[in-house]
């Protein structure tokens, strides 16, 4: 899947870190006796990144018109680095502090800014568990047989579409709230299981491509033939999606969980690891999910297209219901459900820890509301390439500050953990890395609108240095987080300088 | 019994997973696969929730 910030068992580290209880080492490093084994991590990435988004983001890929070859060699390039990515970036780190990334930050951010990451975390966290909402709603679309969205639907189409998403996001968020381990805990069981069901709806999805062609695949020639000319053709895109190329698929890949690994938020997991080669272990949930899981998913929609081009839909339901019966149904069901019920989860405790007073039941279920109402709304869902890609850069100008504090910070002769040795709640330079940083990957993703919106509204004409500024400068939201992590850690360490001139450990302002 | 229900599970993967490689190979309906791969669905959570619920519970404690 694509996975979000904690998991299951750090779930209820992370709780205990939020709510004060003090049995999961949230203010102290993991000590020895606490860590585990290569082993753990395999199982845990395996099973996390297969789940109910993968449904969705294959068949995505096939809709951006990607052509064989720049899937599968993006695909190997892209999980590649992200596995590297979680080895030599955050691995490292959370294995010499062994600190969870909350009190991490807290101690280079101080607390009030933590704060505002939580709140950023939460909503995003929101929005993602109402996607996977509208996946296992897709489900229940084939047994009541209401309208559904189409690919390009931003608002709710019927009232049946509403009514069933109502219905599943309730029932998750009312779960969520009172047995949020219970579903953990069957969430574990239902791993290997849907991992199987993916790689059956690959070969299904294969023999149907067979089938309806009436090609001869007796060599692996002859079925990279058959993929590229059939499954993964290339070309146009379909009408409102961004044309995906090898380019894309490798950051896709690469940066659809940089969040965990770039933006540092697996410091949480990899605090336990005995050694920091561990890291490897992700390598598990990326190839099994990240590839085996988007391509099985991608060849039943691009089968779909091949029986009728103009039936467009992204819906999971009917897919895996055509390859797998009820058993691709359930499939469907159970990766929407297991995914969006810790998603919510987390949601509620990243709320909770601006508001540690309230009930956690209430944050949960109120979190569980908005996440239903978000996923009513199919644009999340069917835009979920690009919000998986914003998600990552919002949460990634903290992760290159975690880098610069602890390893470059001290080389240009500052103090690394800043606001915990001044005493004070907000690291201004933190903040303003972050903020200044978003500021400028926003403004260059959108640069070719807002120039356009100058020109209409008269404040500059059109002319050709005006055009070479907007082909040049512009950046896809796909590949603007590379250059962001460099202009946060710059960013972080000159206004360090002057920050930390300003406001000396003692607390006292010069 | 939990290594007999150990392999009971195993089976159940393996009935989930096979039908569709023989339907790959041309050697079987889509509709038996469908149903095979329901069945081995049903085997696997009604076996293996009693030891790896066992399990999860084990490692949290």
């Amino acid at each position: 899947m694509v996975r979000f910030p904690g998991d299951d068992r750090m779930d209820t580290e992370q709780q205990s870190q939020q709510t004060q209880t003090g049995s999961e080492f949230e203010r102290e490093p993991v000590p020895k006796s606490a860590r585990l084994g290569f082993k753990s991590f395999i199982g845990m990435y395996a099973g996390e990144h297969c789940a109910g988004t993968e449904l969705m983001i294959g068949p995505l890929f096939v809709a951006a018109g990607v052509s064989a070859y720049d899937l599968i060699m993006g695909l190997l390039l892209g999980n590649a680095l992200a596995v590297l990515s979680w080895m030599f970036l955050c691995a490292p780190i959370a294995t010499r502090s062994r600190l969870t990334l909350y009190y991490h930050l807290e101690k280079i951010c101080g607390r009030k800014l933590v704060t505002l990451y939580n709140l950023a975390n939460g909503v995003m966290f929101c929005f993602l568990a109402g996607a996977m909402v509208t996946v296992s709603a897709t489900a229940v679309g084939v047994w009541f047989k209401f309208p559904m969205p189409g690919l390009n639907d931003l608002y709710p189409n019927s009232v049946g579409w509403v009514a069933a998403v109502a219905v599943v996001g309730g029932l998750i968020a009312i779960v969520a709230a009172y047995g949020y381990q219970t579903v953990a805990k069957f969430a574990n069981i239902a791993a290997p299981w849907m991992v199987l069901v993916f790689l059956a709806f690959g070969f299904v999805g294969l023999r149907q491509f067979i089938d309806a062609t009436g090609a001869e695949v007796t060599s692996l020639g002859d079925a990279w033939e058959l993929a590229k000319t059939h499954i993964w053709k290339g070309g146009a895109p379909q009408e409102g999606q961004v044309k995906f190329t090898f380019w894309h698929v490798t950051f896709f890949a690469w940066f659809c969980n940089m969040a965990m690994h770039v933006g540092m938020s697996d410091l949480s997991v990899f605090r336990f690891a005995k050694k920091s080669w561990y890291g490897v272990a992700s390598s598990t949930g990326m190839y099994v999910g990240h590839f085996m899981a988007w391509i099985s998913a991608s060849i039943l929609y691009a089968y779909q297209l091949h029986l009728d081009p103009a039936d467009t839909d992204v819906l999971p339901g009917p897919l895996a219901y055509r390859a797998a019966g009820v058993a691709g149904l359930l499939c469907v069901i159970i990766a929407g459900w297991t995914t969006a019920n810790p998603t919510i989860y987390r949601a509620g405790l990243a709320f909770q820890a601006i508001s540690p007073k309230s009930s956690r039941f209430k944050v949960t279920l109120i979190t569980g509301a908005i996440a239903t109402i978000a996923g009513m709304f199919p644009a999340i869902a069917m835009k979920l390439l690009g919000f998986v890609a914003l998600y990552g850069l919002i949460l990634m100008p903290m992760g290159a500050v975690i880098f610069v504090d602890f390893w470059l910070i001290r080389k240009f002769g500052l103090q690394s953990s800043y606001a915990g040795l001044s005493k004070r709640t907000f690291n201004w330079a933190a903040g303003l890395a972050w903020f200044v940083t978003l500021t400028i990957c926003l403004v260059l993703v959108q640069l070719g609108w807002i120039i356009d919106k100058l020109v209409v509204w008269g404040i500059f004409t059109m002319s050709d240095r005006l055009q070479w500024i907007k082909d040049t400068f512009a950046v896809q939201i796909f590949f603007v987080s590379l250059p962001g992590w460099f202009v946060a850690a710059i960013l972080y360490i000159v206004l360090s300088k002057f920050y930390q001139k300003k406001v000396r450990p003692s607390g006292v302002e010069q | 019994m939990r290594p007999i229900l150990q392999i009971v599970s195993l089976v159940a993967l393996i009935g989930l997973t096979l039908p569709s490689v023989i339907f790959l190979a041309g050697r079987m309906e889509l509709n038996m696969v469908k149903w095979i791969m329901l069945l081995a669905t049903i085997v696997w959570f009604v076996v293996a929730t009693p030891w790896m619920w066992k399990d999860n519970g084990a490692e949290k404690s």
